[in-house]
């Protein structure tokens, strides 16, 4: 088989033995017949940087989905941190530890940057209904932290202290893109997931947020998988690549191996003939 | 965090939980559809020795179902295609009862008229009643729906209340607020024929009569036509529809114009068959129908059919049976949140990337 | 700045509403001074009148329809789920008067009847009597468990389906009321007395305030006063909550409020148990305030009745909200039968006015929504998410389960 043993990344032991934070095995997902994700099995070593790549329509965002509890899968079995997570609620799964972003930002339009970091720490908040309505000293305070910690975490991904009380839906692109960074990071992750984070940013943004994403893992000890198109910023920041194509995966391992694969090579091959044949007609 | 034994059993536990769970959300709505059916049927054999009286009501409860599986066809359409709960459609239908009958009584049928007569003045009704209430329907669309397009869906759903109210007071100030008996032009109750001791009545005949060319007719429409394909892109994709060249809001106002026009027929049915009409009349029609088209798999016509038909049954037998209708109208309702809330994808709706 | 289209840009009228109303948003002590005037002059108007004037009367429905509306507001208006069933914790506080403070179980305890802390005249008779504080008690521990029971399972469903849904469960609980007379609960107690009504409910027996009669009202006003004062409170303190945010989150994106640790059933459960407590102390109030319990009060159009005050005042905006209850409830109660009846046959037309009532609300929501969906007092989350399609309807039905 063309699917290469995953190398030893940065995780101190190698080979197979190597410390998983997350783990799928044989997962699969049908819609109405099609599947969409097919018995993939797939492990991100602790501590590394991974990314999920593929043409379009290869079934990432859908595996992503199913990783973060937003789609249940129909087949196999997921793992975080030791604790099955297979088919868990995706409030659950963030609880526990793993934060994500969207392809196409999906910030709360009406709220304030702040606010939607606020949100962010939901899953670490206690006040319930009454100590929303009470509001008794330890709810204050609650409030108070989750306030400090969410102006920390917009200064800490770049957002001007100016734009925090904005209303989300009038900041630009890139801010937005930035407090969505934050918005997942105020939930305590021990691993994050970026669905495309580079989209629509010109090479020089690119290569600032693929620092920023190296600089997340050293200082705030994350691991992080990616979805992402742009190669120059997956072969520059990823320890391991996992391809799938039309659901499948078909092939994994360093930025190197993936890119003499010879089937790596025929999916992308194939899709831009494909492309090129559909702007012919 | 899970001692050696607990995964083992968790593991037991979980896979018989599954099993259940399986098996229920595969029969479990077709077991408690056939619930009432099959206890009544059972009571009957050991207290009558017969199915005669089970039968009368599953008879009663098709011709009955195809009245709501008209009226559930204009939700299903809709739903399908602008994913909204056309609220107002079960006043749609009261209309066409009330078109129906003012038309008949201006055009002069009354119980002395001839057979031919009647025939013939009825499918005038027909028509005309069909043409009032698809274009009310299709003018609800374009005041209270079209303008709403954008926003969040529950804002059209508000209007669509609105509007139910609006026509039901329409219908209180036009034949006023109780029960308005009108003439029994077809002899609904006399017998057409009787087969194995089951009545099957003029009211049976005309409602089945009635209802099966429409659906065909909109079955081959849907499937053949090209506004229909158009209908078909739409609600599938709507964005991609209009880049195809499809003019979406024809399409949409197309739907709402077939779901009125099976209204419309429904409501003059409904007239005939129980010799009454009131203006309070549509709003219950309106959620049976809903039910029956949620029942179905909503978007789906067949789905609609077979939901207005087991809808139907369950709504005589309970009628007939308990608490002389008095519960009616809790058991369907029942009925409603138990599919919505166990089988939302109904009978015959698949489970899809959406609508889940 | 603002990217909503200025509300008050169209004419100066609104410009200089607008300006005042910025002017009250950004200046908390303005609104503090505001909100104790208007408390101050609320509490001396039934001085003004006679006690038993209907003038008081109907400031007496306009309030407990006001608990209502903030009611139903927290779960239509914060949470965003249409609850088109919010009549049926209406009935089932109002039961809990029927049941709990009136003679109907005239034969629980041998006939002698049950009496906590009632008073004088509760004291003597057969029946359950609770005093009228324990019955609101109950009321919102009856209402907040029937919406758990009718949320759970439903409240996974889309947004419409759950309109869908509770508008069923509010005919449901109808329809038993109104066949309540035929399910017996042992000896000649049945459930409800149908449409005969459970009356007389007993008059709360109060400490320190003076006797609630129907010859002096300004009791029963003050104690509808203290319930919206709760409920205005309880809606202040829910929008500006980590619960509040929970909800926007929900309303304007389930998708990220789940991917962001927000549990989606239970948090809406928490709204729609909320809501549904303070529909049960309205409904309780009111049973006793009418002295009545017939289950014909228990009517679809009632859900509706009460929507179209959050949709007129502005929906989730609880000032807004607030008026909406006020004005509607004195076009209800007071302009349709007393002032306009005869407007019809004025103009010629053979119509009785008070049978449109609902057809007029109806006709107010299509307006509203179609023109001014943000209502007149305009929540200004609200607005732009109704305006401007900010949000998502997109459903993932999977997350939900």
């Amino acid at each position: 088989m063309s699917t290469e043993p995953v190398p030893a990344a940065s995780a101190s032991d190698p080979g197979d033995a190597v410390d998983a934070i997350l783990s799928a095995t044989g997962v699969s997902k049908i819609f109405g017949g099609l599947v969409a994700v097919d018995s993939v099995d797939f492990k991100i070593p602790r501590g590394a940087i991974v990314s999920i790549i593929g043409p379009n329509g290869a079934g990432k965002t859908t595996f992503f989905n199913m990783l973060t509890g937003l789609y249940k899968s129909d087949r196999g079995r997921v793992e975080f941190d030791g604790v099955n997570i297979t088919n868990e609620r995706p409030d659950i799964i963030t609880k526990l530890g793993v934060a994500r972003t969207f392809q196409n930002i999906r910030l709360f339009g009406t709220m304030s940057a702040l606010e939607n970091v606020m949100v962010g720490q939901h899953a670490r908040m206690r006040s319930g209904l009454f100590g929303s309505i009470f509001r008794p000293p330890w709810t204050r305070r609650e409030e108070v932290d989750v306030r400090e910690k969410a102006e920390e975490t917009l200064k800490y991904v770049g957002l001007r202290p100016a734009l925090m009380h904005q209303m989300s839906v009038n900041l630009s692109y890139g801010d937005q893109r930035r407090i969505e960074i934050a918005r997942a990071l105020a939930s305590e992750p021990k691993l994050l997931l970026l669905d495309e984070p580079t989209a629509g940013m010109n090479p020089e943004e690119s290569a600032r947020l693929t620092a920023f994403m190296r600089k997340l893992r050293d200082e705030r000890a994350l691991t992080i998988l990616l979805i992402e198109h742009d190669m120059k910023v997956v072969m520059g920041v990823s320890e391991q690549i996992t391809v799938l194509d039309h659901g499948e995966k078909i092939a994994e391992g360093s930025p190197q191996e993936v890119r003499h694969n010879e089937r790596v090579v025929e999916a992308y091959l194939g899709s831009r003939e494909a492309r090129a044949v559909q702007a012919e007609d | 965090m899970e001692a050696a034994a607990l995964p083992v059993r968790r593991a037991l536990r979980s896979s018989v939980g599954t099993a259940i769970r399986k098996f229920l959300n595969r029969y479990g709505l077709i077991i408690a559809l056939l619930a009432l059916p099959v206890y009544f049927g059972i009571h009957d054999l050991v207290n009558q020795h017969s199915l005669t009286h089970i039968f009368e009501n599953l008879k009663d409860g098709v011709s009955n179902g195809a009245i709501w599986a008209l009226v559930a066809i204009g939700y299903t359409l809709v739903y399908g295609i602008v994913e909204l709960i056309n609220f107002a459609h079960g006043e749609v239908f009261m209309i066409g009862s009330f078109v129906s009958f003012s038309v008949w009584s201006t055009i002069g049928l009354t119980l002395t008229t001839g057979a031919l007569g009647v025939v013939f003045g009825l499918i005038v009704t027909l028509f005309v009643a069909m043409i009032a209430s698809g274009s009310m329907n299709v003018l609800i669309e374009r005041v209270a729906y079209k303008p709403l397009r954008n926003a969040p869906k529950l804002a059209p759903l508000i209007t669509a209340v609105g509007f139910s109210f609006i026509l039901q007071n329409v219908g209180l100030e036009w034949y006023g607020g109780s029960q308005k008996g009108v003439d029994d032009l077809i002899r609904a109750q006399t017998d057409f024929f009787t087969i194995g001791g089951v009545h099957i009545t003029h009211a049976d005949v005309l409602a089945v009569a009635v209802t099966t060319p429409l659906v065909l007719l909109l079955a081959w429409f849907i499937t053949k036509s090209r506004l229909g394909k158009a209908m078909r892109a739409t609600a599938q994709d709507p964005e991609a529809a209009r880049l195809m060249g499809i003019n979406v809001d024809t399409t949409i106002s197309a739907t709402f114009l077939i779901g009125g026009l099976m209204a419309g027929a429904a409501g003059l049915i409904y007239a005939l068959y129980q010799t009454t009409i009131w203006f309070f009349q549509g709003f219950q029609a309106g959620l049976i129908a809903f039910t029956a088209a949620v029942m179905g798999g909503i978007g789906n016509i067949w789905g609609a059919v077979l939901g207005g038909v087991i809808i139907g049954c369950i709504q005589q037998i309970a009628d007939d049976r308990m608490g002389g209708g008095t519960w009616t109208a809790a058991i369907v309702f029942a009925y409603l949140v138990l599919i919505m809330v166990f089988r939302p994808q109904g009978l015959l709706g698949e489970e899809t990337r959406e609508a889940g | 700045m603002a990217t909503a289209r200025p509300v008050g840009a169209r004419n100066p009228v609104a410009e200089t509403t607008h300006a005042i109303r910025e002017r009250i948003r950004s200046d908390r002590r303005l609104a503090w001074a505001l909100a104790l005037v208007v408390l101050v002059l609320v509490i001396l108007l039934p001085y003004a009148f006679d006690p038993a004037s209907p003038f008081v009367d109907h400031c007496v429905t306009a309030l407990a329809y006001v608990v209502m509306a903030l009611g139903l507001n927290i779960v239509v208006g914060f949470a965003g789920l249409l609850d088109l069933g919010y009549v049926a914790f209406f009935a089932i506080g109002a039961y809990t008067a029927g049941w709990f403070a009136s003679a109907f179980f005239a034969t629980v305890n041998g006939g002698k009847g049950i009496h906590i802390l009632t008073g004088t005249l509760a004291g003597a008779q057969p029946g359950i009597h609770l005093n009228f504080i324990l019955v609101l008690i109950v009321a919102v521990i009856l209402t907040a468990i029937a919406g758990i029971l009718i949320g759970l399972p439903t409240l996974r469903l889309r947004g419409d389906y759950i309109a869908i849904v509770t508008l069923a469960f509010g005919e449901i609980v109808r329809v038993v009321a109104v066949n309540g007379q035929s399910i017996h609960l042992g000896g000649t107690n049945t459930l409800t007395a149908g449409r005969q009504g459970i009356t007389p409910i007993d008059s709360p027996e109060l400490p320190g305030m003076s006797a609630f009669s129907p010859l002096d009202l300004r009791p029963w006003y003050f104690t509808a006063l203290v319930l919206v004062l709760i409920v205005v409170f309880v809606n202040f303190r829910l929008r500006d909550s980590r619960l509040g945010r929970a909800w926007i989150a929900i309303r304007e994106d389930e998708i990220a409020a789940a991917s962001m640790g927000v549990p989606l059933v239970k948090t809406k459960l928490m709204a729609y148990a909320t809501g549904a407590g303070f529909g049960g102390i309205a409904g309780a109030f009111l049973a006793s305030y009418l002295n009545t319990v017939n289950a014909d009060q228990f009517e679809f159009s009632f859900s509706i009745f009460v929507l179209a005050m959050i949709i007129l005042g502005g929906i989730g905006n609880i000032v807004g909200v607030m008026v909406g209850a006020i004005v509607l409830s004195f076009v209800n109660v007071w302009l349709i039968p007393d002032v306009l009846h005869d407007v019809p046959s004025k103009l010629g037309l053979n119509f009785d006015l008070t049978e449109l009532s609902f057809g007029i609300f109806g006709f107010l929501l299509v307006i509203m929504m179609v023109l001014r969906p943000e209502g007149l007092i305009p929540e200004r989350r609200r607005q732009i998410e109704l305006t401007e399609g900010v949000g998502t309807d997109e459903a993932l039905f999977e997350v939900r389960s």
